[in-house]
């Protein structure tokens, strides 16, 4: 909770703040953190339920984006923040036990489920509730708490936050590709909670607390750039937006089907497309525009779409009255 | 058969350097240690050695200002010196210590919102995306942050229990966690992790929160929230099959004199089938909860 938080929400938060503290764009990051590539592959599948063939809609997702898993250590960073029997919080299990597989046929060396839950730190009942430890229990694949894991400090290539360094689980440091498998979801503070907003899930509870509060102090879309910008690439992200969510996200919204997997190694431009999926302007997304600049491509003439035309899957997705402005050209 | 179970699974997890890890092989950390440490004082059969290496590890690890941290890097005094603050409470001869860690809590509360926050509130409640009172201040997770249910509890139960060491230096600052507390409630009893209400939705309440608010507050029990809170949380448990939140539940039933054979047998069942994933807190917790010495969480009533 934060100030702004606790009087308007994150509207509060403005386009200006993201320039703060002056100078040019560039003294906001270290010329290293600059990974923006020319352009980004980004695939858009559709996935009517979550009894589709999934497994074989991840393998031909992660080819298409000519990633090569053989051999690699892979982390799935699913969106596990707390159980409610009558919402879709989190990434659904189907997805995550889809793409354990995938990893699997694709001859990753190893594949580990991790996740720092951001509510709630009963891991057991969590696990069990959200229907994720069948999973595991059935796939015999390890899961880290990463809220508790040991840590390591790194120092942030980018200052959007006065953070200056993080620590961060070495279960993430470690691994050869993170892959961040968020929900197709709004966000009550940040506008969307996609690949890059998921990543909040690896800083550790035990030194930031439940909820990751110091992260809003700092600026949640800030933090969301920070995060990201530190975290090692190359990365990967499947988007579950078999069911997403609508309106008070990411907790309280409304389920909302919109029957599309996404896919893609720049974080950003996936989540740009998510957005746009959203009938969202990525654009007028505080944390993506942001990252637009440095970490990966928004642009939608910088994106190859790969799969489904977005226009043919596109849904409108409601945001709170404080979103309003995100809606519009996309 | 789950406590010698348990008992076995403290004592071989222990690190080398006398600490415990989140799970075993972890690095040790100072929640792991201090739970872990009362866990054991609570077991007959627990050997010294055990007790002797883990107060070392404590002792080495608190801060010359009195606080601890959660892991040896980083440093900096966390929110778990409330819980290093009990463990060490508990053994004779460690009071100076564990003053000195109460004395750190009185001085590192959670941060307020400020005068802008606090006259919104007063002017415009209904306006508010979340409806807390900004002018009441608990503890945090992290220096200077804002104030959250769980570290508040804690430092709630450790300075209660050393306010008389302290001359009632605390009393002040205890009342105020308390009003903060209920301040925090869900709608009908209970407590999440701190925020009860956004943008005019209820968030519901946790079982293990609950019951850890319960125990902080127990030495209240007159009060009307806490009675609709008991009877949340009764419910809550109804659909939780976990060991933390059956752990924290039991001593709280327990600290009430309530029998809590039934809550005693669903946890050890719980733990057959579980382990519950290892995690050292919630085994020594569960170890806590099937003793019949909860002194390090008994306040006396007020």
């Amino acid at each position: 909770m934060r100030r702004r938080e606790f009087l308007l929400g994150a509207v509060a938060a403005g386009p200006a703040i993201a320039m703060l503290g002056g100078g040019s764009p560039t003294s906001r990051w270290d010329r290293a953190a600059y990974r923006k590539p020319l352009a980004s592959r980004v695939v858009v599948s559709r996935a009517e339920s979550y009894e589709s063939p999934l497994i074989e809609r991840i393998v031909e997702g992660i080819r298409l984006c000519g990633v090569n898993v053989a051999g690699r250590s892979v982390l799935l960073k699913p969106n596990l923040v707390e159980f409610d029997p009558q919402g879709v919080i989190n990434t659904n299990p189907a997805v995550v036990a889809a793409a354990i597989e995938a990893f699997k046929r694709l001859d990753a060396r190893k594949v580990t489920v991790a996740e720092g839950p951001g509510h709630r730190r009963d891991n057991e009942h969590l696990l069990r509730a959200s229907g994720l430890q069948s999973i595991l229990d059935q796939q015999r694949t390890r899961y880290v708490d990463l809220n508790s894991d040991d840590v390591s400090a790194r120092a942030l290539p980018s200052r959007f936050t006065s953070l200056g360094r993080l620590y961060l689980p070495n279960t993430v440091l470690e691994a050869d590709l993170v892959v961040s498998m968020p929900k197709l979801k709004t966000h009550h503070w940040a506008g969307v909670t996609l690949s890059m907003k998921n990543m909040f899930g690896v800083i550790p509870g035990s030194i930031y607390g439940w909820p990751k509060n110091v992260l809003h102090w700092a600026g949640i879309d800030e933090s969301i750039v920070d995060i990201n910008s530190v975290l090692a690439m190359p990365r990967f992200a499947i988007v579950d937006g078999i069911v997403g969510m609508e309106g008070n996200g990411p907790i309280q919204g409304t389920p909302r089907h919109a029957g599309v997997l996404i896919f893609g190694e720049d974080p950003v431009a996936v989540d740009a497309t998510a957005a746009r999926l959203m009938r969202i302007d990525p654009a007028k997304v505080k944390h993506l525009r942001i990252a637009g600049e440095f970490l990966g491509n928004i642009d939608r003439e910088k994106i190859v779409q790969v799969g489904e035309p977005i226009e043919s899957l596109a849904q409108d997705f409601q945001v709170i009255s404080q979103f309003r402005h995100l809606k519009g050209a996309w | 058969m789950m406590l010698p179970a348990a008992l076995q699974f403290l004592q071989k997890t222990q690190n080398a350097d006398g600490g415990w890890g989140a799970v075993p092989t972890r690095q040790s950390n100072t929640e792991a240690t201090a739970l872990a440490l009362l866990a054991l004082t609570s077991c007959p059969e627990a050997k010294a050695t055990h007790l002797e290496r883990g107060l070392q590890w404590l002792i080495d690890c608190q801060n010359p200002d009195g606080s601890w941290p959660m892991h040896r890097s980083p440093s900096h005094g966390s929110w778990a010196t409330a819980l290093a603050t009990l463990a060490l409470a508990s053994f004779d001869g460690q009071r100076a210590r564990a003053i000195k860690g109460a004395r750190w809590l009185l001085a590192h509360r959670g941060r307020s919102l400020g005068w802008w926050a606090s006259l919104a509130y007063q002017v415009v409640p209904q306006k508010m995306a979340v409806r807390v009172d900004p002018d009441l201040l608990g503890w945090s997770w992290t220096s200077d942050g804002f104030s959250w249910v769980e570290p508040t509890a804690y430092a709630l139960i450790a300075l209660k229990r050393l306010n008389a060491d302290i001359g009632g230096a605390a009393d002040r600052h205890i009342g105020e966690a308390e009003r903060l507390l209920y301040d925090r409630m869900c709608s009908g009893g209970g407590w999440n992790h701190g925020n009860s209400n956004a943008y005019g939705v209820t968030i519901p309440p946790y079982p293990e929160t609950t019951a850890l608010a319960l125990i902080a507050l127990q030495d209240r029990e007159a009060e009307a929230p806490n009675r609709a809170s008991l009877r949340r949380l009764v419910a809550m448990l109804a659909e939780v099959e976990s060991g933390l939140s059956l752990s924290w539940a039991t001593l709280c039933f327990s600290l009430r004199g309530q029998d809590v054979d039934v809550w005693r047998q669903r946890l050890a069942r719980c733990y057959t089938r579980s382990g519950f994933l290892g995690e050292t807190r919630v085994i020594a917790l569960a170890l806590l909860a099937l003793s019949e010495r909860v002194t390090p969480f008994r306040l006396a009533l007020r």
